[in-house]
């Protein structure tokens, strides 16, 4: 209990004692060993005090009452400043005389009164962000336009990129944050921050800011900041650079645009051609197999058919030799005879004159008969 | 009894008086000068309860890494390129009483460090070239600048435990030109890039092309081939069938010939 506390160590106490006139000057230990079984209460005590000020000094209140009122509003001050609380997260730190003397952990914790000692509770596990070049805003939304002095930046090629990020950063050891850096401390992470970012930027192509270092940056800009913050001893731990946002300046951005679109017309004329090409070239394979296996097929008709012929033909031959003359003959007649069959047949006589055409075309006239 | 006790709360008084004259606490994030009537006698670094005579006072100065914020500087690098340079120190009061004797307390300190620093800047960038500035060589720079202005700095007691570019920018106008410059370079690049996507495609049709050309001329000669052969064939079949008895087979033939011709 803090007024037991107030007793072992508290120089107040003895002062009090060395009045002698203080009637109650045993009381505070009364109450304490109370207290060790229940918890004396304030308002009791006050009263009981009272009670026996009045039994002591029956004239009201002289000198001893005035001792009386100090000492009740000393009881008071030490009944409300012995104490703390640490919340979960939080560490307290505790100065006698400004002297750090220890480090306690979460809980209800006792200490001597103020201002004999004082106790500070940073909160040591709570994610801390610095956003540099943008500010989040609470609804979670980001503001980029109008931080560029902070965003703005030269890359090693002499381009300039406009970068947003932020630091996530806790406090490593209370004593050292405390104690080791000028509040706020804030401003030191964020000095320290703006430069790594624009030291590591600068080493490099803008395209590595744009595209493919991203990660890189992140981690070294974490190293040099980390590494700067224990130069000073700040008790302070990066946790994390994040980038947010790696732009062209606003006043090229169009033109990067561009260039992406020109990627994308790449793209495109590459597609088209391939396109093309996988139309014309099997259409023309399939041509090519085309020709080939009509001159296959133009080969083997050919061929069956000249066999065809010569095979009839031999047929033919193996029966002529047999009987040369009359076959001759037979088939003379025959092909005429199948030939003539069908045919408009004019004869001419050859002794008829050559003054007129000696022709009279009898299947025009019985054509001619038959429409009228 | 009465006259008692004022008298004896008289006395505790000054002497309470007394007592809180001859003591004084020192945080952990400060440091102590006990002067003297103005004469300092002696500093006090470790924090607690200290003490000291009722007649001496007490100067505090701070323990702490200090923050200093040196205003943009102007710089002209060794390629006359100008430069605005926005750095930031961080020094701590080693020697608590010179710097009590030289400039009074911190704020006097940041108001005379400021000076060595930025023309140390000067001097020390004012040797390197643009690129080099920008390059890897900015943390052996910094350090540079550190080293040259911690000579002036120990003389305040104050040790500068670090001095950091925070912006290298380039003023107004020649920020303009790299913008232009930026700009044209992605003209270019685009037009490049889209010169080389028309390349491609014009690379990729004729290719196509020509392997349709090579293929429908190698199919036309290998059909031509197996035209040719087929025919060779036909006539050696009929030419062996026929030379049996070619008078024959001019008959036979012409037979033939007035089917055909004459149908």
């Amino acid at each position: 209990m803090p007024w037991q506390n107030n007793n072992n160590g508290g120089p107040w106490n003895t002062g009090g004692n060395r009045g002698g006139k203080n009637p109650w000057g045993s009381g505070p230990r009364g109450s304490g060993g109370g207290g060790s079984a229940g918890g004396p209460d304030l308002d009791d005590l006050i009263r009981k005090s009272q009670q026996r000020l009045k039994g002591a000094v029956p004239g009201g209140v002289g000198g001893g009452g005035i001792m009386l009122i100090l000492a009740l509003l000393a009881l008071i001050w030490i009944g409300l400043t012995s104490w703390y609380t640490v919340k979960p997260g939080e560490q307290g730190v505790i100065l006698r005389f400004g002297e750090y003397v220890r480090t306690e952990g979460t809980g209800f914790h006792l200490k001597l009164p103020s201002p004999i000692e004082t106790a500070l509770t940073p909160n040591v596990e709570r994610q801390n962000r610095i956003d540099v070049g943008f500010r989040s805003n609470v609804n979670g939304s980001a503001d980029y336009s109008r931080y560029d002095n902070e965003s703005l930046m030269l890359t090693g090629d002499e381009n300039i990129v406009d970068v947003a990020f932020t630091v996530f950063w806790r406090i490593g050891n209370a004593e050292k944050f405390l104690f080791n850096i000028q509040e706020p401390q804030e401003q030191t992470v964020k000095d320290v921050a703006e430069s790594a970012m624009r030291e590591v930027i600068g080493r490099r192509p803008i395209r590595d800011a744009l595209t493919d270092a991203r990660d890189k940056i992140q981690v070294e800009v974490q190293q040099i900041i980390q590494d700067s913050l224990d130069q000073y001893d700040a008790g302070i731990s990066v946790k994390e650079v994040a980038l947010e946002q790696t732009t062209p300046p606003e006043a090229v951005i169009d033109a990067f645009r561009d260039v992406q679109a020109a990627e994308a017309d790449r793209e495109r004329s590459i597609n088209e051609a391939k396109a093309y090409s996988n139309d014309v070239v099997p259409r023309a394979r399939g041509e090519a197999t085309k020709m080939l296996e009509e001159a296959e097929a133009y080969k083997e008709s050919t061929v069956a058919k000249a066999r065809g012929e010569a095979d009839r033909f031999n047929q033919v031959y193996d029966q002529y030799k047999d009987a040369k003359d009359v076959t001759r003959k037979r088939i003379y007649l025959e092909t005429m005879e199948d030939i003539m069959q069908d045919m408009n047949k004019i004869i001419i006589d050859g002794s008829a004159g050559s003054g007129v055409v000696p022709y009279l075309p009898l299947p025009e006239v019985a054509a001619q008969r038959s429409r009228n | 009894m009465n006259v008692k006790t004022i008298i004896s709360l008289i006395v505790l008084g000054l002497a309470l008086f007394a007592a809180s004259l001859s003591v004084y606490t020192l945080p952990e994030t400060r440091q102590a000068i006990v002067l003297q009537f103005g004469n300092p006698v002696r500093t006090h670094v470790e924090p607690g309860l200290k003490f000291k005579a009722p007649w001496q006072n007490v100067v505090l100065l701070d323990s702490r890494v200090l923050n200093l914020d040196v205003p943009p500087e102007e710089v002209t690098t060794s390629d006359q390129k100008r430069l605005v340079v926005d750095a930031f120190a961080r020094f701590q009061i080693t020697d608590a009483l010179k710097l009590y004797q030289r400039v009074f307390n911190e704020n006097g300190a940041r108001d005379f460090l400021s000076t060595p620093i930025r023309s140390q800047l000067r001097e020390t960038l004012g040797k390197q070239t643009f690129t080099t500035l920008l390059s890897a060589e900015r943390g052996s720079l910094m350090e540079q600048i550190r080293t040259g202005a911690n000579r002036a700095a120990r003389d305040l007691g104050v040790e500068l435990v670090d001095v950091r570019i925070k912006r290298a920018e380039l003023p107004k106008a020649n920020s303009d030109a790299i913008y232009r410059r930026m700009q044209t370079e992605r003209e270019q690049e685009a037009r490049e890039i889209r010169a080389e996507g028309e390349e491609e495609k014009l690379r990729i049709r004729a290719e196509a092309d020509k392997q349709r050309t090579v293929m429908l001329a190698r199919a036309e000669e290998n059909s031509q081939k197996v035209r040719g052969d087929g025919d060779a064939q036909a006539v050696k079949i009929f030419a062996d069938a026929f030379q049996r008895d070619e008078e024959f087979f001019g008959f036979y033939r012409s037979m033939q010939a007035y089917r055909k011709a004459l149908r």
